[in-house]
């Protein structure tokens, strides 16, 4: 088959010619790739890829322009001298081409790791600047806040009315704060702490016992109440929470304590109860000795009736006497119990209760066998005239002697005292006597009525329980100290209006 | 100098020896004929493995979204298929001989083929226009690395002087 020579011939120097001419211009963009980024590696593939393919355009075009010319000038033994360098060149850029573009994938893999591993790199790099160029300010700052903070919960730990302890897991005492201190009794530079144990405050150490074992198990422990001993000796109710504090190593442990002080919580009630208790039995009381009232009214009326009728019959005018007298004096414990239940509206005026005192201490020495007893009364005369029921009063101050005067016996003091105390406008009157003291257990009942220590026929039993429900008619309170063998305080606390003030 | 000027005049003899008096190499193989064809046609094969597997990384780590990696992928396929018909060309005239072509005057030639096929002939006729894919792959890989260039330029200019 014949056929034109022409489009092979213009084909292959033209296409030789671009091939040449972009294989160059490749090479020159693929070498200001490589200027731009030196560390891009895909650059440094596409620069020698460029580099193999220019190769191969020079040795093939060069080859294919030449073959041209020689065959078109009839010398096809010098293109047969030539062709075999030109397709050894060509076949040498083909192998680096392809081996170059064989490792691409691992070049790229490489390369994205790079990228990846630089922008990680780059971010910690500014960050650790930033975090340069603000770390004092940031010091500062956390500084600050530590120390709010610090001051904060210092202020908690200082002012707390309650105990804050804080002890080794063996009990030393770390840290305890004013509270607990002045709980403890002890004063705030008061050193005698140091090295002290928590425990040794225990006035039974089991209950310490059964706080470790608690905490050993549970990691806390909540409202354990136990007695924990007051640097004078006495006993402090307390309320005691804990929880442990796990350090890094064992010997870290900590255990912090919340101690509560609950006595006088515990007396309160106690109080409450017995108040409660005293106004069940006034109810009471007062039920029975409207009942009794009546009938004894009569019977003491029929008696005297019967008395007055008698002759001079002395066998049964004796019994009528006996039956008057003991009807009277049912009458006056029947109308000391009303007095004690039935809450008689005191009718008050006002008065100098140190005039009342000593008249009823001039009676009392009159009436009873106060001879042998030293009465003192040391009198607060800054006190004003409060308003009283005087007769009412009278019998409460007369019923606290008599006590007194029993309990002392023959030989000791009676020392009466009044103190205004103007923070509270309250006056308190103490009966201060040497006698035997009031058992513990009897402290509880003393204004109960009927209760009595002394032996029969010489108290009703009602003497305190009447005085307690006058001074509560007035608004005040009896309270009572007392230790066997060396005494007992009666305090009377009665309220000063203000405007006797 | 004297060490550096014995040397040179060794490898200059050496070269002399090798290229411009060979003789008969009775000691090793010969690699004359057809061998030197068989080593080309390897090198097309390679090639278009290699850009066959360009084309294939290029898509699979997502390059080709950028318009430069794009117009390069298209340049490995245009490498591809005239790796291809090159190898056809080479196969009919060197490799096995199957096309005759012979100059018959001025701007025509003569082709004929062991088989006496016209069909051969054409394919054969156009295939020798290889140019014809070589150029526009060429071409491809300068339009991708003209984008290469401009995308890494606006990225210096948005990062600005360092």
């Amino acid at each position: 088959m014949i056929l034109s020579y022409i489009p092979i011939f213009f084909i292959d120097i033209f296409g030789s010619i671009f091939m040449i001419i972009f294989s160059f211009l490749c090479l020159l963009f693929a070498h200001e790739l490589r200027i731009r980024d030196r560390n891009n590696v895909m650059n440094t593939y596409l620069l020698w890829v460029c580099y193999g393919l220019t190769g191969f355009a020079i040795s093939r075009s060069v080859g294919h322009i030449l073959k041209q010319i020689l065959l078109m000038s009839e010398q096809p033994v010098l293109w047969s001298m030539i062709r075999p360098y030109s397709g050894a060149i060509n076949s040498l850029m083909f192998v680096l081409v392809g081996s170059v573009t064989l490792f691409f994938e691992r070049i790229w893999k490489v390369y994205q790791q790079i990228s990846k591993d630089k922008k990680a790199l780059q971010l910690a790099h500014e960050e650790l600047i930033f975090l340069n160029q603000n770390l004092e300010q940031r010091v500062t700052e956390r500084t600050e806040e530590l120390a709010l903070s610090e001051h904060k919960y210092r202020r908690i730990f200082e002012v707390s009315k309650d105990m804050i302890l804080v002890t080794k897991k063996d009990g030393l005492i770390v840290d305890l704060n004013p509270a607990g201190r002045n709980i403890l009794g002890y004063q705030d530079a008061d050193s005698s702490l140091n090295g002290r144990r928590f425990q040794e405050f225990f006035t039974n150490q089991e209950h310490w016992n059964q706080i470790l074992r608690t905490i050993e198990a549970q990691g806390s422990i909540s409202n354990l109440e136990a007695d924990l001993k007051h640097r004078d000796g006495t006993a402090i109710r307390s309320l005691i929470s804990g929880s442990l504090d796990r350090g890094p190593l064992d010997e870290h442990d900590t255990i912090h304590f919340l101690v509560k002080d609950i006595g006088q919580k515990r007396l309160m009630e106690k109080q409450m109860a017995q108040a409660e208790k005293l106004a069940s039995i006034g109810q009471l009381s007062a039920g029975i000795a409207h009942e009794i009232n009546n009938p004894l009214g009569i019977i003491l009326g029929y008696s005297q009736l019967l008395l007055r009728n008698e002759d001079n019959e002395e066998e049964r005018q004796n019994d009528l006497r006996t039956i008057v007298k003991h009807a009277r004096n049912c009458k006056l414990i029947v109308e000391d119990l009303l007095n004690f239940a039935r809450e008689p509206e005191p009718k008050k005026s006002f008065i100098e209760i140190h005039g009342v005192i000593d008249e009823v201490l001039n009676f009392m020495q009159q009436h009873s066998d106060l001879d042998a007893t030293q009465i003192i009364s040391e009198f607060d005369h800054r006190l004003p005239p409060i308003e009283l029921d005087e007769k009412q009063i009278k019998q409460v101050f007369i019923n606290l002697i008599m006590n007194a005067q029993h309990a002392v016996g023959n030989n000791g003091t009676i020392k009466v005292t009044t103190k205004f105390n103007f923070t509270d406008n309250k006056l308190l009157i103490n009966v201060i006597d040497t006698g035997y003291g009031i058992e513990k257990k009897n402290l509880s009942r003393i204004f109960d009525p009927f209760f009595t220590t002394k032996p029969t026929g010489k108290g009703t039993g009602l003497g305190l329980s009447v005085s307690y429900g006058i001074v509560k008619n007035h608004g005040g309170d009896i309270l009572v100290e007392s230790e066997p063998g060396k005494g007992s305080t009666f305090t009377v606390v009665l309220p000063v209006e203000s405007a006797s003030v | 100098m004297k060490p550096k000027i014995h040397i040179a005049g060794i490898l200059l003899a050496v070269f002399y020896w090798v290229f411009i008096i060979p003789g008969q190499a009775l000691a090793t193989q010969g690699h004359g004929g057809i061998e030197g064809v068989y080593v080309h046609q390897f090198a097309h094969l390679f090639f278009i493995i290699s850009m066959g597997s360009l084309i294939y990384w290029l898509r699979e780590g997502g390059l080709v979204r950028g318009r430069g990696w794009k117009y390069i992928q298209y340049s490995a396929f245009f490498f591809v298929l005239w790796n291809l018909d090159t190898m056809m060309v080479h196969m009919l005239d060197d490799q096995f001989n199957i096309i005759q072509v012979e100059s018959i005057g001025t701007l025509q030639i003569r082709i004929n083929d062991v088989f006496n096929n016209d069909g051969l002939k054409i394919i054969y006729y156009f295939a020798k226009l290889d140019h014809l894919l070589c150029v526009p792959a060429i071409f491809f890989l300068y339009i991708g690395l003209k984008h290469l260039l401009k995308e890494s330029g606006d990225d210096v200019t948005r990062q600005g002087p360092s």
